[in-house]
This record gives C-alpha cells, structure tokens and sequence, in this order.
C-alpha cells in the first residue's frame, strides 16, 4: 500500500489534534470538579433514645432527617426523595412520608410504598453512645430495594397529599 | 417606490440635512448613502456591516409573512432582547446564595425600572422557547431540513438545545423556591444516565446539593458559556442559510446542490483538456459554483426585489411589534417570585418549568431512566439524524405523509403531556381540573 509523506502527516496531525482535544477536554473536567466533600456532614449527638417514641418522627434540621421508631427500632430517614432529590416531609395523620414531587409514599421506617421513588428513602447510620444517639450524616447507605418490606405499608390515617391518579 | 431599472443622476437637495449628508465627515461613516435607484438600493445593503447580513436581491416570494412566518427572525429579536435586558440584570445580581434572592427584591422594590425589565426577561424567555418550537415546525413542514440543508437543520437543533439551556440555566437564578424546586427536579434526572449520571450530576451542580457552587455554575454557563456557543452556532446558521439559497418556502422537489458542486468540481473542461487541474487555485474554485444554480434562488431577474427596503422595512416592523408584545406582556403580568429557597420544604407542587413539565409527566408513568434520559435523548438523536434518514427529496405533503404523521404525532404527544403536566397536576402530583384549583406558574 501507498503511504505518502502527505498521508502520514495527516495522520499524525489527526492523532495528535484528539490527543490535545482530550487532553484539553480531561484537564477542564479535573479543574471544575466538585471540590472534595463538600458539605459532607459527621457525627452528629442526637438525644437519649428513649426520646423517641413509637409512631413518631421527629426531623433534625442540622442534618436534614428524620429520626423515627417503627416496630420498636430506630431509624435515620434522610429526607431527600431518592426519586428526583424533592425533601420528603412526614405526615402525621397517614403516619407515613409522602413526597410532593411526585407522590411516592414510604412507610415510617422509609421503606417503598408506592409512586416512582426507585427504592426505600436512604439511611444514615445510628449508634448508642453513652446513653447518647448518634447519627453519622457522613455515610449515606441507600434505601431498600422495592418490594422487600419489613415493616406495615398501611397508613394510620388519610394522607397529606391527594391520592396520585394511577 | 417604483424601481427604476436605470441609474438616474442624484437629485440635488437643499437644507440642513442636505449639507450635513454632504460633509466630509457625514460621508466618512455612510460611506453608501442609500439613494433609490437600484444601484443605491443595493449598496445601502452590501456598504453596511449590520445590513450586510442580507443578500442585496432576494427572491419576491420571500416577502410573503407565509413563507417562513418569520419565526427565525422573531427567535433573533428575542435573543437580541433577552441579551440587552441579561445585561441590565448583571448589574444588579450576585451570584451568591446569600444574595441573589435579596437582589431579586431590591430589584423590585428600589432599581429603576428593575422589576419590568425582570418581566421582559422572563416572558421574553419563555416566547423565545416558543418561537423557536414553532420555527422547527415550520422548517419541518416545509421541508427546509432536506438537501442541501441537512447540516444547517442540526445546527438548528444545536440551537434549540442552547436556549432550553438558556432557559433552564436562569430559571435558579432568582433563588427562590420555584427556582430551587424546579432544578432539583431537573438535575435530579440527570443520575439516571446509565453509568455517567452521578458523575456528570455532581460536575454540573458543583456537589452532591444545589448549593452555592450550582448557582455559580449555573450563572457562568448562563451568561457567558451559553452566550457563545449561541453566538457561534448562530452565524454558522445564518451564513448557511444565505449559501443554501435562502428559504424554500416551496414545496417542490428538493435540489442536492452539493451534488452538482462535486459535479463542476470533476469537470472543468479547460483545466483538463491541458491534462492539469488547477482547482487548487482559489480564483478558480470561486468559479465553481454558479449563483444561478443554487436553488430556492429565482432565476429571473424579474422576480427579483432588493433586500432593501422591501424586505428590511418588514423586518424592522416586526421587530417593533416583537418588543411592543414583550413590554406589554411585562407591563400586564409580574415575573413570578415566591419565597427564599427553602432546601428543607419542598413546595406543593413542585412543577418544571412549562417546556419541561411534559417531561416530568412522563416521569409519573415511567422510570427516570426512560422518561428522564432515554426519552428526550431519542427526541434530540431523532431530530438530529431526521435528515439523513429522510431521504425522500419532494417537499410535498403528499410525498411526506409517514413523515409528516409521524411528526404531528409526536409533537401532539408533546403538546398534550405539557397541557395535563401544566394544567391538570396538582399537590403529589395528582390530577385535578384547572377550573377547580390551577396549580401552573410560569
């Protein structure tokens, strides 16, 4: 095969202008990256766990969740939809999290419901420390998967939101 | 004016304004006054930088409302409208979360005229989206997308994409809860991409929350990324348009005049005759395309006007009626601001901005990856690749009738989702009746 000298520089001007373009492209992409855990949370000391009773759910602000008591164990419910990222507020008359987004429902323990959330809301992780609860709002461990629910599905009351359509 | 077709010698004036046209320094700015015959006439628009944008004669058809119902250049006032008013905003914005939404009421309450030109800003957006819409249908239904304009109409779909981007980039700006919601929603999508999705999410926000590096990030693609590649993609439109013929407006066969170009490209006879082709030469390669073979473009020198003024009169009176349009619709209705963004209460409902809402829709009867990613990708791809696909050269609707079926429909699916997404969704995004309860702001 002919291969001119017209050929290999063409070649070589293809090669290298990619190589710079996705040099260029790499570097960008490194320099405008998020910087590193931004707003990435901690410990954070709750009160002693008998503070929460049964049924309740009671939103810390400082960590944007809600800590609530189902079937007598504790929960660490971040309030973001694992949907489209809507804040989940608790209604008290259903007992259950109702998102205005687009009404998905989970139960108090944030377990799936209904509506297009693709799993349970996500956890953070809780421990007893000295009589004291801790949550770590720097470890997020995503909801359960859908159908595999532990705790009651049915609401204590009517709902917050309108029933959605389908 | 009837045209003369011949030169007559300038009739002398008296006055004023007279002598001031026929000073030193007058004549050193308007180097072209304009005068009526034809000569004057097409100098007016060949001797200026901003009328130079115009072909000095188009066809007569042309200046039919109807050819292209002006939508193209309605979309260019807009912009040109949306650019003045952005930068009357950006000396009274900061964008920094603790600011901007106290900017927004300090434009209200003290700025000169501040909350009014925040309403032509707005209301201009969202006529811009629709104006833009509504060229791609027309562009489609005439056929404008076939040979030789098939590049010319991705550059067109470039463009529609750039300024949903506009638009979807300013609409956090304001900082308030509409704002938020809308962009947690919107961004929210963007995970679902099969593998890149939270990489890219947290690129474009700056983190894993919309916080102050988003606003930042969205300011800067918002007022200057987007701005270029408008700017860019823009002059490759309209410098396309003028090479490709101007507007069909037809609907006749289409001409593949890169056909005929490669045609004269193999052909010069004397060139070869001598056994040396000399295309290389640039004064020869001018020669290679005929003016009068592109098509869209009259042969009849009768069928002919001059750009100026027939056309460029047109234009200017459309773009005062653009403008009267906008300044009424910011005088009648308020720009929308609700309260502070609140990342802890989501507002009920929380709804996408209106060209959107058919997309979030779609997001309560399918998973995000389809109604969020795969869906408005396949529409981007289709639109995209519609040229090369459709290789049906008529422009005839009676040649085109899987093609024009297929785009109604699609385009009424679209329609429909945004009116029961707008209208007929309420708190959890259930269905209600808008002559209950409307649930829609802008």
């Amino acid at each position: 095969m002919d291969q001119t000298r017209r050929d290999l520089l063409e070649a070589g001007w293809t090669v290298g202008g990619g190589l710079l373009i996705a040099a260029a492209g790499w570097t960008s992409f490194v320099a405008l990256k998020p910087l590193a855990s931004a707003g990435g949370g901690g410990v954070l000391p709750l009160l002693e766990p008998d503070a929460y009773p049964e049924g309740s759910a009671t939103f810390v602000r400082q960590g944007r969740l809600f800590i609530t008591r189902t079937g007598g164990e504790l929960h660490a419910i971040s309030q973001k939809c694992p949907h489209l990222g809507c804040a989940v507020p608790f209604c008290e008359s259903s007992g259950q999290f109702e998102c205005p987004c687009h009404g998905s429902v989970f139960n108090a323990a944030g377990e799936w419901i209904s509506g297009p959330s693709p799993r349970g809301m996500d956890r953070h992780p809780l421990q007893v420390t000295d009589g004291r609860l801790l949550v770590n709002t720097a470890v997020l461990e995503e909801g359960a998967p859908l159908g595999s629910r532990k705790f009651d599905g049915r609401a204590r009351g009517p709902r917050c939101t309108t029933e959605p359509a389908d | 004016m009837p045209a003369t077709e011949t030169d007559r010698p300038p009739v002398p004036r008296r006055g004023l304004m007279a002598r001031l046209r026929g000073s030193t320094l007058y004549r050193s700015v308007v180097r072209t006054p304009g005068s009526d015959s034809p000569s004057g006439r097409a100098l007016h628009a060949f001797g200026n930088v901003f009328l130079h944008i115009y072909p000095v004669r188009i066809p007569r058809g042309l200046l039919r409302f109807r050819s292209t119902w002006r939508l193209g250049f309605i979309s260019s006032v807009l912009f040109a409208l949306l650019f003045i008013t952005g930068l009357y905003l950006m000396f009274f914005y900061t964008p920094a979360v603790s600011m901007a939404y106290g900017d927004m009421q300090q434009l209200r309450a003290q700025v000169g005229f501040g909350q009014l030109i925040r309403n032509v800003h707005r209301w201009g957006a969202h006529l811009m989206v629709l104006a833009v819409v509504l060229h791609l249908v027309r562009v489609f239904v005439h056929g404008g997308y076939k040979a030789p304009r098939q590049f010319n109409w991705v550059i067109g779909v470039g463009l529609l994409v750039v300024t949903l981007a506009y638009s979807f980039t300013g609409y956090l700006l304001p900082w308030d809860q509409l704002a938020y919601w809308a962009v947690t929603v919107g961004s929210g999508l963007v995970k679902y991409a099969p593998g890149v999705g939270n990489v890219l999410r947290d690129f474009l926000l700056g983190g894993e929350t919309i916080g102050q590096a988003a606003l930042l990030r969205f300011y800067v693609i918002h007022v200057a990324v987007l701005t270029v590649a408008f700017a860019l993609l823009m002059a490759v439109h309209l410098w396309r348009i003028r090479k490709d013929g101007l507007v069909v407006g037809d609907t006749g066969v289409a001409h593949d005049v890169t056909a005929r170009v490669d045609d004269r490209i193999a052909l010069p006879a004397a060139e070869q005759a001598d056994g040396v082709a000399r295309l290389d030469d640039s004064r020869r390669v001018l020669g290679v395309v005929h003016v009068d073979e592109v098509p869209g473009r009259s042969r009849d020198p009768d069928d002919e006007v001059f750009s100026w003024p027939a056309l460029i009169i047109r234009h200017q009176v459309i773009a005062l009626a653009v403008c009267a349009l906008v300044l009424a619709l910011g005088i009648a209705f308020e720009a929308p601001l609700r309260d502070i963004a609140n990342p802890n209460l989501t507002p009920e409902p929380s709804k996408a901005p209106w060209y959107f809402v058919g997309l979030q829709e779609l997001l309560a009867h399918f998973d995000p990856l389809v109604a969020g990613v795969l869906a408005p990708g396949a529409l981007v791809a289709a639109l995209v690749a519609l040229p090369y696909v459709d290789r049906n050269p008529s422009r005839r609707p009676a040649d085109r009738k899987v093609a024009l079926v297929l785009f109604w429909a699609v385009f009424l699916g679209l329609v429909v989702l945004t009116i029961i997404g707008a209208f007929f969704r309420g708190p959890g995004w259930a269905f209600v009746l808008p002559w209950e309860h409307l649930y829609f702001e802008p």
